[in-house]
Parts: structure tokens; sequence; C-alpha cells
């Protein structure tokens, strides 16, 4: 080997192994190439010789030939001569120490916790791991989801359980990539093998997988037993992350119960200190888990905290997993509008096709079709009119519906009065009205004194002609330019101008006079008059009501699409009024928003706020109270914030700990008080409780399957009969490669040889 | 059965309601029935049948009416103050310019309804001739067919299963319809022939082989299709389906 340095300049001294490699890039394809051509070649050689009269040319001439080919297979299979610096390693063991919360678990009252014993074992076996040190390279690690180093004179100040879960594929696969190779040599693994990954009494694929490919022996340690391990808790619910507004919704969760007896356990569902539903669960002492179901149905929209609840009994060593939360987001199905109308009509008609085809709205809609001086000449059994359900509408489903809408409609004889009632209690409650303009509208309508007068913005002065034919152009309020229910275009000018290409309404309803807190958005100016209220809005206890004293609206649409415009801005119009009624949020004067819905712990949350005023012009420079209450402990933190030129705020919150956040802002503006609530959450690192119990199947099971040994921890353990096996292995620190075949001298030599082969042949006559 | 009537009485009787709430006046809302004026042919060969009709809806239904006659071309101004407009003839005419046709198709797709009446009681009448040439110059992609039986249009107020008028010639209605909308209704039974009264309130014309029976379909169907025009499918929302497939169920008009 030396001389064959010293040939290629290398220094002997410098290497201590050498090897010739073989290149090809792709071995099989080349020598079944060669192995077919190279014979047939020789042998049509061989024969072409045939003339050549000297046996011993003749040889001279096939060994040269044969000499051609032998250094053109050399060239085709790349060799390579490799000249290698070599050492034996010192083999390493991992100790994994399991820092998840589990570990604080005692299994009985007087007991030590799981992490103590493992300290104890570390303590009691340390002369142990500092003869290992003399061998191996022991190296220490915390683990949970992950792995952390960690110096060996550190573990006994850092060690904590803390960490939030546990997931033993993902440890395995990270000691795969940190010890490539064979030097890891034996691996101790500290833990209660409370996996929250893996199934009870079973080990994964991936798991079994990544223990193969470690191919090192895993010598558990089992800190704590299940023996007399008395727990109650709330386990795995599933729940979806969204329901409907009055959809039924359903969860499902585990409660585990360990130690408990034979006993009947109630489980509560409650949405803040709003009992919900309950249910009794028979806990058994020969079941751990029982699956249960249970089924409420939510009754506001916005993001709800829920919270499932067991008893806490005495003697149990965890109580924080008896109580669970969960959040759903609350969402209305569809909007659910009554429609009325008092007779068929081309107005009616156009926003019964708006609504039917909002896809937002379901929409149930009537008509009265005959009036009771109509004769329709025929039995009712060949009509198609069905009797209208007035008691069901206004007493059973009343509050089923998102908003009413009374559209040239007189409630009598349809309608008992004392439902009118019902209707003001549901706007107080709630709930949203609009009343649309007719002759059967407002007094028409017969509604003056009764509690529909109470319930809009306006009161109702007696007028003997209350419909008037008159064509009119409506004219906005310039101070309500900024409202969402005139907002046909978002830019400010734009929209002056959608409204300004509208066609002439015709008929007013006259005689309404706007309460003081009434907003009249549209107006109709005559000359030396106070302008004519055509769309009124107000407020009624918590509801929103609005008028519109004009049955012509839908000139907007037809009647614009023959002056050549569209029904576009008709449909928006009433997809504004619609949303401002049932108060989406968007039309709230005081809005209030997280820059996220959930939080890790230790993450700052931005609360946003925007203030308008009656108007929704921005209410600059105000004054707002913004309450931050973690659910769970009442313990508020109140803050007072300022609007900028916009009406906006932020405010960064540092939350204090997990769990659920209800976000409060108050002000008081121009007479109202205005409240908004949002609710965000900071994520949960409790899940180690849920499932609580120490797993000696998976940790036996990973001893078996890599060849380790399985130990309970008791307290006093003695490790020193566990052996390590130490093979010397040898790794390569640098090396040096000469290339054999791509250099003049492997080419000159094969040209050396075809040349005196064609010299010779030419020599011996032939071609 | 003697129970069964008086639910049904006490049923129609909060539908109908105790009072009468009509002529309180604005006209300008009430609904009115304008006639197409086209070239050629004859554009009002029953004068009287849009005025007889508006006085049975009025009479019948709670459908506020004008009963004074309305007619205007296909590009008046005006046209679309209009959602309802109708057209019959008894004889050819001449096809409409391609400006009327474009107006025309506008009025249909956005929000319009046509209801044409074919008076001439023949079947491939000339005036059929024209009016399909104009409807598929209207809507090539979009050719007249059959109204099927479980359309709004025979369960809007009365419930119908047969198509009647002065002389039946198709027991069936064709139409367009768009994007679910019925636009256009074409008859060729001579309806205006069977609403037709003069002001004395005799009929102008004798139905041809029915009785009182068939011009009161007629007439039914005639209210149906302005009611649908009015109410689009609100028959057929889920809250009336029960009762309405019950009646049917046990009800069979001829």
């Amino acid at each position: 080997m030396n001389g064959l340095a010293k040939l290629l300049g290398v220094d002997p001294e410098e290497y201590n192994h050498w090897q010739l490699h073989w290149l090809p890039d792709d071995p099989v394809v080349v020598l079944t190439v060669l192995a077919i051509v190279i014979p047939l070649a020789l042998w049509f050689f061989w024969t072409s010789l045939n003339r050549v009269g000297s046996r011993s040319r003749k040889l001279l001439l096939f060994a040269l030939r044969l000499g051609a080919f032998t250094l053109l297979l050399l060239v085709l299979l790349k060799p390579e001569l490799e000249f290698r610096k070599s050492q034996s390693l010192k083999n390493s063991i991992a100790v994994l120490l399991d820092n998840s919360k589990s570990l604080s678990i005692k299994t009985k009252i007087d007991e030590s916790s799981r992490i103590d014993l493992i300290k104890k074992a570390l303590e009691a076996n340390a002369t142990y791991f500092k003869n290992l040190e003399k061998d191996f390279n022991v190296d220490y690690y915390f683990f949970s989801d992950d792995i952390e180093k960690v110096a060996v004179g550190a573990v006994k100040n850092v060690y904590r359980p803390y960490r939030p879960y546990t997931d033993l594929t993902q440890v395995f696969d990270a000691l795969v990539e940190r010890y490539p190779g064979q030097s890891l040599q034996g691996i101790f693994l500290f833990s209660d093998g409370a996996d929250l990954t893996q199934e009870s009494g079973e080990i994964s694929r991936n798991l079994v997988e990544r223990l193969k490919e470690l191919g090192s022996p895993v010598h558990t340690l089992q800190a704590g037993s299940n023996a007399g391990f008395k727990d109650l808790a709330v386990e795995a619910v599933a729940a979806s992350d969204f329901g409907f507004v009055q959809q039924p919704l359903r969860v499902s969760l585990t409660v585990f119960a360990s130690s408990m007896g034979n006993r009947n356990i109630p489980l509560v569902l409650k949405e803040g200190n709003h009992f919900l539903v309950s249910k009794i669960i028979e806990v058994r002492e020969d079941t751990k888990r029982f699956e249960v179901e249970l089924e409420f149905t939510p009754q506001n929209a916005g993001k709800r905290i829920y919270t499932l609840s067991l008893p806490k009994f005495a003697g149990e060593f965890i109580h924080t997993n008896n109580e669970k939360e969960f959040e759903i987001n609350v969402v209305r199905d569809r909007i659910r509008v009554l429609h009325l109308n008092g007779r068929p009509s081309w107005d009616s008609r156009y926003l019964r096709e708006v609504l039917a085809h909002n896809p937002k709205v379901d929409l149930l809609s009537f008509f009265i079709l005959r009036s009771l001086g109509d004769d329709v000449e025929a039995p009712i059994s060949e009509l198609s009119l069905i009797p209208f359900p007035s008691n069901l509408l206004f007493d059973d489903y009343l509050s089923s519906f998102d908003l009413i809408i009374f559209q040239n409609f007189k409630y009598d004889p349809f309608i008992d009065k004392k439902y009118l009632g019902n209707i003001r209690k549901y706007i107080k409650n709630g709930g949203a009205f609009l009343m649309i303009g007719g002759e059967l509208s407002f007094q028409g309508g017969g509604y003056s004194r009764t509690p529909i007068e109470e319930i809009l913005p306006v009161s109702f002065r007696d007028n003997p002609r209350p419909l008037v034919d008159k064509v009119f152009y409506p004219v906005l309020k310039k101070e309500f330019s900024r409202h969402p229910i005139l907002r046909l275009e978002k830019d400010l000018e734009l929209n002056q101008d959608a409204w300004r290409s509208l066609p002439p309404l015709q008929g007013i309803n006259m005689g309404l006079v706007p309460d003081e807190n009434a907003h009249v958005l549209i107006g109709y100016a005559r000359e030396k008059e106070s302008a004519i209220p055509i769309l009124v809005t107000g407020n009624f206890g918590s509801g929103r009501t609005a008028l519109l004293a004009t049955d012509s609206v839908w000139n907007w649409n037809f009647r614009n699409v023959g002056s050549g415009g569209s029904g576009r801005y008709f449909q928006r119009f009433w997809n504004n009024v619609i949303d401002w009624l049932i108060a989406e949020p968007e039309t709230r004067r005081l809005q209030l928003e997280s820059d996220k819905e959930r939080y890790r712990e230790g993450e700052q949350a931005l609360i946003k706020f925007k203030l308008l005023q009656k108007n929704y012009q921005p209410a600059v420079d105000m004054t707002v109270q913004l309450t931050l209450t973690p659910i769970k402990t009442e313990s508020a933190m109140e803050t007072e914030l300022k609007t900028d030129e916009q009406g906006e705020g932020i405010f960064p919150f540092l939350p204090d700990g997990e769990g659920f956040y209800t976000a409060r802002i108050q002000t008081d503006l121009e007479g109202d008080s205005l409240t908004e609530e949002i609710m965000f959450s900071v994520l949960k690192d409790t899940a180690e409780f849920e499932k609580p119990l120490v797993n000696e199947t998976l940790l036996k099971k990973i001893s078996e399957i890599t060849g380790g040994r399985h130990h309970l921890l008791n307290g006093s353990d003695d490790l020193s009969a566990y052996r390590i096996a130490n093979p010397d292995v040898q790794v390569k620190s640098h090396s040096r490669s000469f290339s054999l075949w791509d250099n003049w001298w492997a080419y000159s030599l094969v040209m050396g040889f075809l040349v005196m082969d064609w010299y010779l042949r030419r020599k011996s006559g032939l071609s | 059965m003697r129970k069964l009537l008086t639910i049904l009485g006490l049923a129609l009787f909060f539908i109908v309601g105790v009072e009468s709430v009509k002529a309180i006046g604005a006209s300008y809302s009430n609904l009115t029935l304008p006639r197409v004026i086209y070239r050629g042919g004859n554009d009002n060969p029953r004068p009287q049948a849009l005025r007889s009709l508006l006085a049975q809806i009025s009479r019948r239904t709670s459908i506020e009416v004008n009963r004074e006659p309305v007619a205007l071309n296909i590009s008046d101004p005006e046209l679309f103050h209009y959602p309802f407009i109708t057209m019959a003839g008894d004889a050819g005419f001449d096809p409409f310019p391609e400006d009327d046709l474009k107006i025309l198709r506008n009025y249909l797709s956005y929000g319009g309804f046509l209801f044409i009446d074919d008076n001439s009681a023949r079947a491939d009448s000339a005036f059929s001739a024209s009016v399909r040439k104009m409807v598929s110059a209207l809507f090539p992609q979009n050719p007249l067919g059959k109204i099927s039986r479980d359309h709004s249009i025979f369960r809007s107020f009365y419930l119908l299963n047969t198509v009647s008028g002065r002389s039946i010639v198709k027991p069936y209605l064709e139409g367009i319809s768009i994007k679910g909308r019925t636009v256009l209704v074409v008859s060729s039974n001579d309806q205006g022939g069977a609403w037709s009264r003069n002001k004395l309130g005799h009929w102008n014309y004798d139905v041809m082989a029915g009785g009182y029976r068939q011009r009161q379909l007629a007439i039914r169907l005639g209210v149906n299709i302005i009611m649908y025009a009015l109410t689009l499918d609100y028959k057929k929302d889920m809250v009336h389906l029960p009762i309405i497939l019950e009646r049917l169920r046990r009800y069979n008009p001829r």
C-alpha cells in the first residue's frame, strides 16, 4: 500500500486503510452488456485470425486484443482507489427522562410522585452511570414530544414535570436522527409510558418501525403504577367546531373512572352558570371508560364556551380533569324571515324574489289572496288556500324567527290583537321587525294605539288619506351617509351616485311622526315643510325595527332595468336592511374582535375595537371601558381606552395562563349604553391529565421489541445488573480518492494495444 | 262530514277575514294588464277580455285592479311600469323589429311576464306561427315547451288539472322559463273569448263544446296566471304542500 500511496503522491502515514471502489452508474446493465459483447467479439476476432499461419503471432494478436478489451472493461467499471483514515468510536448511551406533566402524579397520597421515583433511581445509581461514562458517551435527555439534551450535572436542578404532551414516536424519531450508524448501544427510558398518541394496550406501527430503525436495546424504567390509582376524568370530548342556533348539537365524550367503586355519578353540561343538560353515569368497578353522548340546543349565536363537569371526590389524585371546557362557534344557519303580505302586489313579489333567492334566508311567507268580500265561485276543496296559522306563528314559534316583515298587511282578522303584544315582547328580547308601506300598513292596517305603534320608531297621526299617490325622489339624510343600510357602494361618492341613479318612487304613507330616538335615513322633502319620513330605523328593547313608508321600492328593480340600469342596488338595499335589522356584527355601533381565536400560552393577544356614532360616523376620542376576565377565576382586569380619529382602538394583552377569556367592552355614547363581548382561548396544556394512567404495557412492549429490559421503579432500585455491549466501531475521519480510469495512462494503454494490434495485423497480411 | 264542513268553513273564515279592505284608493299600485300593440294582424280581437278578467280578479281575489284598458308598444318607455303584459291575436303579424325583441328579451329576463292568447280557435293558426317565430327569435336557445301540471300556475289560487278556454285547441299551456321562473305563457285556446263580457254582464262569445264549467275553468286559469306572476312559486313553499296535495288527491275537477 505504501508504494502505491507514494506513486500517487499520498503520505502513507496519514491513512491507515485503503479500498478499491467500482463505480459504474448501472452495474447490472453494464456487466450484462459486457458479458455478451466481449466473448462474442473475442470469438469473432479469433476466427478472423485463421489466415495467420504463425501460431505465436496468432496468440500475440489475440493477447493484444484481449488486453485492449480488458482495459476497456476497466474504464467502463470506473475503478477508484480510496485511502482512508479510520478510528475507533466511543459508543453512546442515551438516558431519557420523561418531563411531561403526568410525572407529577402520585399514585397514592403518601407516595412519591412519579418524577420523584425517577430522581431517586438516578441518585441511587449515580455510580453506575458514572462508571458507564468511562467506556461510553452517556447523554442525558429530557423528553415529552421531543428530546432536549441536558448536562448530567444539571439534571438534578432542572428536572421538573411541565411539558404538555408525550409522544414517544417523535422522541425515537429524534434519537434516530441524532445517532446515525451504530454508536448508540443502549437507552435507559425513565417514564410512566403515558403516551397520548398510543391506544390503550397497543403499540403503534410507527413506533415499532422507529424502534427497529434505532437498533439499540431500550431498557424501560417504569415510574409509578396503576394499583389503587383513584381518579375521575372527562376524557376525549368530541364536538363540532361550529353549530347552528336552535339546531341540536351532539357532544361525545369518554368518562374515565379508576378505583371509584360502583356508583352513579352526574355529568353536567353548562354554559357559564347556565345549566344545559345532565346525565347520570353508572360507574362500575370493572370498567375504566364510559362512552357518553349529550345533546343540547344552542340559543344564541357567537363563540360559546361550554363546561363539562363531574363531581370531585375525596381521595382523587387529579381534580383538574374532572372539568373540561370546549368552544363552539354558534352561527345562524340561515336567517329565518316571516314575510306577511296583505295582498299580492309587484312590491311584495320583487321583495319575495330577493328573499327567496338569498341563500342566507330561510323564508316563510304568506300572502292574503282573498278577503271576505271576495266571491271565489268555488268550494274550498278547489282552492289552494290554506288557513293562516296565526297561533303557531305568533305564539309557539315566534321566537324562532330572526325577522318579521309586515308588507301592506292588515293584521285584523288574521292575527288576534293579543299576538301583537307577543310581537312587542319578541322585539324587546332582541327580535327584528319591518313594516313596509301600502294602504294596509300603519294607520290603514289599524295599528294605531297597538303594540306595533309602540315598537315602531314613529307614532301615527290620524290621517284621512294615509297613502297618497305622489311621485318623488327620496332624499338621503347627509348625517347617515355611512349608515350600513344606505351603503349601495363602499365608496361614499360612488354611493351617492348609485342613489342618484335610481328611478323615483311613487306613493307615500303619510302621518308618521318620527320618535325622538328614531333615525330618518331617507325622507321626502317638500318646500316649506319638514321632510316626510320614508325610511326610518329605531331600537326597541334589545331589538331593531324599521319602516318603509312607500310600496313602490320595486321601482328600483324592474323599472330601473327599463331605464338601462339593473336590479343590483334593489337587492343590495334589501340585503342591507335585513343585515341591519338582525344586527349582523358589521352593523353594530360598537365592534370588538381579537386578532386570533386561540392563543398559545405566553402569546400576546390583540384586542381591537371600533366605535361609531348613531349615524355610523366614527366616534373620535371617546373613552371605552375594556374588561378582560378569565372565565374560571372571575378576577377581571379593567382598563380605559380612547378611540382614534377612525373611531378605532387596539389593546395588547398578555393572558395570565391557559383557559378561556372574556373581553367585554362598554361605553356610553349619545345616550346609548353600548356593550360588546367576545371570547378567546389560550391553549390548555393539561392533556396529560386526561389519560393519567401509567402505560405499563407500552413500556414492556418497547423493551421486548428492542431486546431491552423492563423494570418497575420502587425507590430503591439497583441498575448495576444492566450490561451494555461495547463493540469496536470504526468510523472514517477523512479520506482521499483517486480515479484509476479517468486519466491519460488508461486511455494511452488502450490506444497502444490497439495500434500494436493494427500494426501486427497489417504485417500479417490482414486488413 | 258536517263536522268537517264546519272546520273547513271556519278555516275559510280565517282565510278571508271579516272585513273588506278595498276601495281606499291609490290606483298607481293596482294591477294593470296592458295589451301589446304590434304591426300587422289583429292585436285586439277580444276588446272586452282583459277588462272582464280584471273584473273577475277583483271579485274573486284580494288583488286591487285598474280596469282601464292600457295598450302600448314594446318600445313604449312606460313598458317597464307594467311587469305583466298581454298579447292577443287571431291572425299572423309582422315580425318584431330587432330593437323591440331586445327590449322584450330584457323585459322578460329581468322580471317581466308576457301572456300570449291565440284567439283564432284554430290549431296551427297564422297567429300561432307568428308567435312561434317571435319566441324563437327572442330566445333561440330556449324553445317553447309544455307547462307541466305540477307547475305553480295550476295551483296559485285555484287547484286546476286541466287547461280550458273558449275553444280547447290544445289541452295544455306552453311557456318559457328562465332561472326557474316562467316568463312567458302561450295559450292556444282563446282564453280572452271565454273571459269576455259586455257591459250588461252577458258573455260575448259562446264556449265551444263545453258550457258554464268550461268558461269557469278558463276564468280560473286566467286568475291563476295573474296570481302566479304576482306570487311566483309561493304555493310550492313547504307550508302549503301538505294541504294542497291532500286536496289534489281528493279532488279531480273536469
